[in-house]
This record gives C-alpha cells, sequence and structure tokens, in this order.
C-alpha cells in the first residue's frame, strides 16, 4: 500500500475576480520509507503540493490517500489529529517557538498530542541526542545557528515517530555546507528509521543525494524519475551541477 | 500544561506590555474595592446611627394606618397603656427581641423665654432608650431620676442660648387639641449629626410628652433584636402572632423608616455600578489590545502550532490563559494596592465632612475579604473571556495563511 497517493489533485487561488491555477491535475504515488524531492522553480507548485499533501491546505478537486485513509471528507479536528500523529513538518524557516528551549521545542507535538511531560522529555531529549545537540537541550532558538536551529526543527519532526516527514525548502536559510549536512543527516534518518521524507527544493547542489526526484512546472508533474536525475536544462539553466549523476 | 507554559513565557516576554495591562487591571480592582470599603463603613455608620443613635431600633409597631396618616391625626393611632401592657406582653415572648420601648413623638414650639422656635421631639423611657444608646459610642442619656430632664439637639441649643443645666419650655397642642406648656430642664447637649435635624430636636422621658400631649398612652413600639436576628424574618414571625391576638397592627423595619439611609445606599450603589462598569470596559478593552498584539505578532507561532497538530480549541486555551493570567496578577496586584492604600488612609487619620453631616468624621475604609474575593474572581473571568475574542480569531487563521506570514 503507498504511503500517499493523489488522483487529479487541483489547488485554485482566488485573486479578486481571477482564479489562479497553482496545481493541475497532480496524480502521484509515494512508497514508505522514500527520500523524494519535489523539485521546480519558484510557483511551480511544491510548496502548495506540500502544503496538501500535509494536511494543511484542501485541495480545490482531487483526492488524497494518505496511509490508506481518504482524506477528503476529514474535519479540521480530525486532520490536526491525524498531522500530530503520522506527519512531522520541517519548515524553510524552522519555525521554532522562541519562548520554548531546543528540548520544549521538540517536546511540543507530544505535549500537542497529551503524553506526560516525563516521557515527552526522554524522547525528546533521545531525539536531539541523535541530531547531535544533545548539549544544547537548554538553549532558546536565538542561542542557536541556523544550522542547529534546522537541526531542532529534524528533531521535532522526528519525535512523534512519523510516517512521513514533509520539509519545506529545509536548507534554504542554510549556507552550503550546512545545508548539504541537513540533507546528509535527513537521508541517514531516512535510511537508520525508514521514515518517509518528501521536501521541496530549488537547489543543484543537492541533486547527488536524492532518490527520487518528482518536477514540477507550472503547477504539473513533468516528470517523475526514480533514482536517476531528470533534464534540469531548461529549470535551471545557469545550474553548473545540473548534468551531474545523482545516484542517491 | 503547554497552554500555561507558552502563556506564561509570552506574557514575560512581552513583559513592558503585560505590566502596562496588569496595571490597569490593578488600579481598577483598587478602585472598586476601595470604593467598596468606603460605602460598607458609611452603611454600617449609617445603619447603627438609625438604628441605635437615631433609636429607630430594628422593627417599629404601631396601629394600621400611622406611618401614613398618624402624624395629621394622632389621636386615632395611639396605643392605650392597656394595649402596650399586652402588646409588650406578647412580644416578650419572643426571645429574640432585647428591647421594647414605647414611643411617643410630638412637635411644637421650645422657648428660653425670650426666643422660641419650633422642635420635634421623641418621647421614650429613659432606662430603655439608654438601653438602646449604649449599643452605639453616643455618649448622651436620659436620666431616669429626672422626668422633666431632656436632650437639646446642638445647633437647637445654640440657637437658644443654653447648656447643660439650663431651663426652656416646651409648648404644643394635646392630643384634644389644647395648648400646654411645660418646663424642661437642659440635661446634656448632643450633636444628631445630620444638619437637618440638629436644629430643631428634643430626646424626652415618655412620662414628660405624655404629660405634655396629655396622654397615657403611646403611638408606636420600637423594638431592639439580639445581635444576629434579621429584622425582616422577625417581622414576618410577629405579624400573624398580632393578629391572632387582636392587633390590627403593621410594622416596619428600620430602612424602611430610615429614608437617609435609603437615598444615600441609593446613590452609592449607583455610583458603585458606574464605576465597576468603568472598570469592567477598561480591563475588557486593555486584555482585548495587549493579546491582539500579541495574536498579530504570533500569527507564524500559531501557524507551527497548527501544523503541528494543535486543535483550534487548544490555541484558544492559550490565549484564555494569557487573559485569565493576566487576570489574576493584575487583580493580586490590585489587592496590594487596596491594602496599602487602606492602611495608609488608617494611619493617616484623615477626616471629612459628608453632605448633610454637621461635623468632620474619620475617612475610614472597611477591609472586605469577600469582596477582594469577588473583585478577582470577576475581573479574571472577564479577563479570560475578553481574551477568547482575540484568541477565536487566532484559532480561525488558516494554517498556510499564518505559516505565510511575515
Amino acid at each position: 500500500m503507498p504511503l500517499i497517493e493523489t488522483h487529479e489533485l487541483c489547488k485554485t487561488y482566488r485573486l479578486g475576480e481571477i482564479e489562479v491555477p497553482a496545481l493541475r491535475d497532480i496524480s502521484l504515488r509515494i512508497e514508505p520509507g522514500e527520500f523524494t524531492a519535489l523539485w521546480g522553480p519558484s510557483g511551480s507548485g511544491k510548496s502548495t503540493l506540500l502544503n496538501l499533501l500535509g494536511l494543511i491546505d484542501t485541495p480545490s478537486a482531487g483526492n488524497i490517500i494518505l496511509n490508506g485513509r481518504n482524506t477528503a471528507n476529514m474535519t479540521d479536528a480530525a486532520r490536526a489529529h491525524l498531522r500530530n500523529e503520522g506527519i512531522g513538518f520541517i519548515f524553510q524557516g524552522f519555525n521554532l517557538i522562541p519562548v520554548l528551549s531546543a528540548l520544549e521545542n521538540v517536546m511540543l507535538p507530544l505535549s500537542i498530542r497529551g503524553v506526560s511531560r516525563t516521557r515527552a522529555h526522554c524522547e525528546a531529549d533521545r531525539r536531539l541526542a541523535e541530531v547531535g545537540l544533545g548539549k544544547y537541550t537548554h538553549h532558546r532558538p536565538d542561542q542557536l545557528s541556523g544550522g542547529q536551529r534546522q537541526r531542532v526543527a529534524i528533531a521535532r519532526a522526528l519525535v512523534t515517530n512519523p510516517l512521513l516527514i514533509i520539509a519545506d525548502e529545509p536548507t534554504a536559510n542554510l549556507d552550503a555546507a550546512t545545508g548539504l549536512a541537513v540533507i546528509e543527516q535527513m537521508k541517514a534518518l531516512n535510511h537508520t528509521l525508514g521514515v518517509t521524507f518528501l521536501f521541496s527544493t530549488h537547489d543543484p547542489r543537492l541533486l547527488g543525494h536524492l532518490q527520487r526526484i518528482v518536477r514540477l512546472s507550472d503547477g504539473e508533474i513533468l516528470e517523475d524519475s526514480m533514482d536517476a536525475l531528470p533534464d534540469l536544462s531548461t529549470a535551471l539553466p545557469s545550474s553548473p551541477t545540473h548534468t551531474e549523476g545523482a545516484a542517491a | 500544561m503547554i497552554a500555561l507554559t507558552l502563556a506564561l513565557r509570552n506574557l514575560w516576554k512581552n513583559r513592558r506590555r503585560s505590566l502596562a495591562t496588569l496595571l490597569a487591571i490593578g488600579i481598577g480592582f483598587a478602585a472598586v474595592n476601595l470604593f467598596a470599603g468606603y460605602i460598607a463603613n458609611t452603611y454600617a455608620g449609617l445603619r447603627d446611627s438609625s438604628i441605635y443613635g437615631e433609636g429607630l431600633g430594628h422593627l417599629t409597631i404601631a396601629r394600621n394606618g400611622y406611618f401614613a396618616n398618624g402624624s395629621l391625626q394622632p389621636e386615632r393611632y395611639i396605643l392605650s397603656p392597656d394595649d402596650l401592657t399586652r402588646l409588650t406582653r406578647l412580644l416578650r415572648e419572643d426571645s429574640r427581641i432585647e428591647v421594647i420601648s414605647p414611643r411617643l413623638s410630638a412637635s411644637g414650639l421650645v422657648s428660653n423665654g425670650k426666643l422660641s422656635t419650633i422642635f420635634i421631639a421623641e418621647g421614650e423611657d429613659p432606662a430603655l432608650a439608654n438601653r438602646i444608646w449604649q449599643h452605639s459610642n453616643a455618649r448622651f442619656r436620659l436620666d431616669p431620676q429626672k422626668p422633666a430632664g431632656g436632650l437639646v439637639s446642638k445647633a437647637l441649643a445654640e440657637r437658644l442660648g443654653v447648656g447643660p443645666h439650663g431651663n426652656l419650655v416646651t409648648m404644643a397642642s394635646t392630643l384634644e387639641g389644647q395648648i400646654n406648656a411645660l418646663d424642661l430642664d437642659v440635661l446634656q447637649v448632643w450633636d444628631t449629626g445630620n444638619a437637618a435635624t440638629n436644629d430643631k430636636t428634643l430626646r424626652l422621658p415618655l412620662g414628660y410628652l405624655q404629660q405634655l400631649l396629655d396622654t397615657e398612652g403611646a403611638s408606636r413600639v420600637v423594638v431592639l433584636l439580639t445581635p444576629g436576628t434579621d429584622a425582616d424574618t422577625l417581622r414576618s414571625a410577629l405579624q400573624p402572632r398580632l393578629r391572632a391576638a387582636g392587633f390590627d397592627m403593621e410594622i416596619k423595619t428600620w430602612v424602611e423608616l430610615s429614608s437617609y439611609y435609603r437615598q444615600v445606599k441609593r446613590l452609592f450603589d449607583l455610583i458603585f455600578a458606574f464605576l465597576f462598569t468603568i472598570v469592567f470596559i477598561v480591563v475588557l478593552m486593555s486584555i482585548i489590545n495587549t493579546l491582539s498584539m500579541s495574536v498579530m505578532e504570533r500569527v507564524r507561532e500559531i501557524g507551527t502550532l497548527r501544523a503541528l497538530g494543535m486543535q483550534r480549541l487548544a490555541v484558544i486555551r492559550i490565549f484564555a490563559t494569557e487573559g485569565a493570567l493576566l487576570g489574576i496578577a493584575g487583580s493580586l496586584a490590585g489587592a496590594v494596592l487596596t491594602c496599602t492604600l487602606i492602611a495608609l488612609i488608617h494611619f493617616g487619620h484623615i477626616t471629612y465632612t459628608p453632605p448633610a453631616s454637621s461635623t468632620p468624621v474619620p475617612l475610614s475604609i472597611a477591609f472586605l475579604p469577600g469582596m477582594l474575593g469577588a473583585t478577582l474572581a470577576i475581573l479574571t473571568l472577564i479577563a479570560t473571556l475578553a481574551a477568547c475574542w482575540p484568541a477565536r480569531r487566532a484559532a480561525r487563521l488558516e494554517i498556510v495563511d499564518a505559516l505565510g506570514h511575515i
């Protein structure tokens, strides 16, 4: 059974009288344990698709089946419950809660779920150690570097043992080396824990680290490649790396 | 727990704004409680003054119709000595009644031989009157050994140029309509505390006034109750017993007879309601303003919490907790401010002259723990409910829009 299955997914935004299509007839299957990137230029619909698959937005048409469950007619409360139980989020801007320490930020999804403080503390501690931040548990986000903040966000996404982690441009606010380190860490977690990663990027430096690339343009899937790079020449004309091999 | 942590941390993060809101609540809290303490003291003072000083007792029993027409036709409503004996015996059966004092009222002229002026007089048994007065801080007394000795109000004594041991002559119409006059020995001069009555009031022995009005009866019976007895309850119990004994009587409580008390209470209650409404609005607007700003600043945070699976209601709970914490902290600050100001006023020995009063009185504020608790509960509830409006707005934000908010 695929982890995610979409059928003719559409999303249209309304700007006054004008309807702007952001996604057109997206049909996609993602199997458990995949490490998949949505690739495309700005405005291609990557974030919109991630928002729909992460159940933080609703499609204008079409259907999303998540782990066998049709999400079409779910109530807001049921969607929130499913997000908390089954999906981890990593945001471009880290989105850590500024008044909470690194540990408390990681504990947050468990606290929302109602897990006891002791258990949440223990689990968050373990996740922070896994991402190499065992010594930074009591630091506030503003006392951490960009890379460290993104690793806290990864630990927070992992803490509930989700089926799926959704990351929207996770390296966009990081320098090249840190961005690469974050992707390596995500990949390692994908291998060791078997958790499915689905993220958006337009950073050509990450190409060599991807298993599957779904290329989007103008809200449509142009290409879907497993263990092979798509032809990115049209999408990234200035990128020197777009023709490199991309074995995961 | 997470709601409390986030609420506390965010309040601390914006501590200057929180402090401003807290002060607004605290000052409002203190204003309400200081005024409540002031009027409670005033009510207690007026109550004692009416029941004991003015001698209204707790209940006044008279023939039906006396309170409406007694001053025009006093002879119609007079209680004969036989009536008084039977009535007294019946009242004595109730252990909640402490003093039973027959009374007679009169008005007329009082003269020092050169100057005459009007008087209103209360005639009462000296021993019973003294028993009622001893409950108050009044220092004046009638003397049971001096049947022609009476008390003269201060402004009246000044007008007539008499003091203690002076002599006056009272003149009034008897119940039959004849003019009668009697000598009066001034025992004491006292201040009624009320400018309206201080220039015309006499307190006289019942026998003296009976002689002046040429009657052996009394117009009514004043009853003083034992401490803790409710006047209304006892009235309800007495009425059927009086009817059963053949008396066609009506009973009034001291509140019904003291129009001054009722007027003051109505006025103060109105001012209190006005003040509380202002405080209510200030607290409401402060909390809405503070938390609306907080919601605006934390849109991304709200979006993140919702994306992580927090339910809408839980988001409302975070902001409602912030409102409640501001309400509690503001009220506690207000309680400290109230206690400090009460102590300062107490030790400052501040005096003032209230309207219609003839002498300055000490400014005194009662400490009302029940009122402090009630205000804390009400203001916390207002603050919590006020927080729900911006909180609801926060909870209804679209997650995608909130996450994209800069």
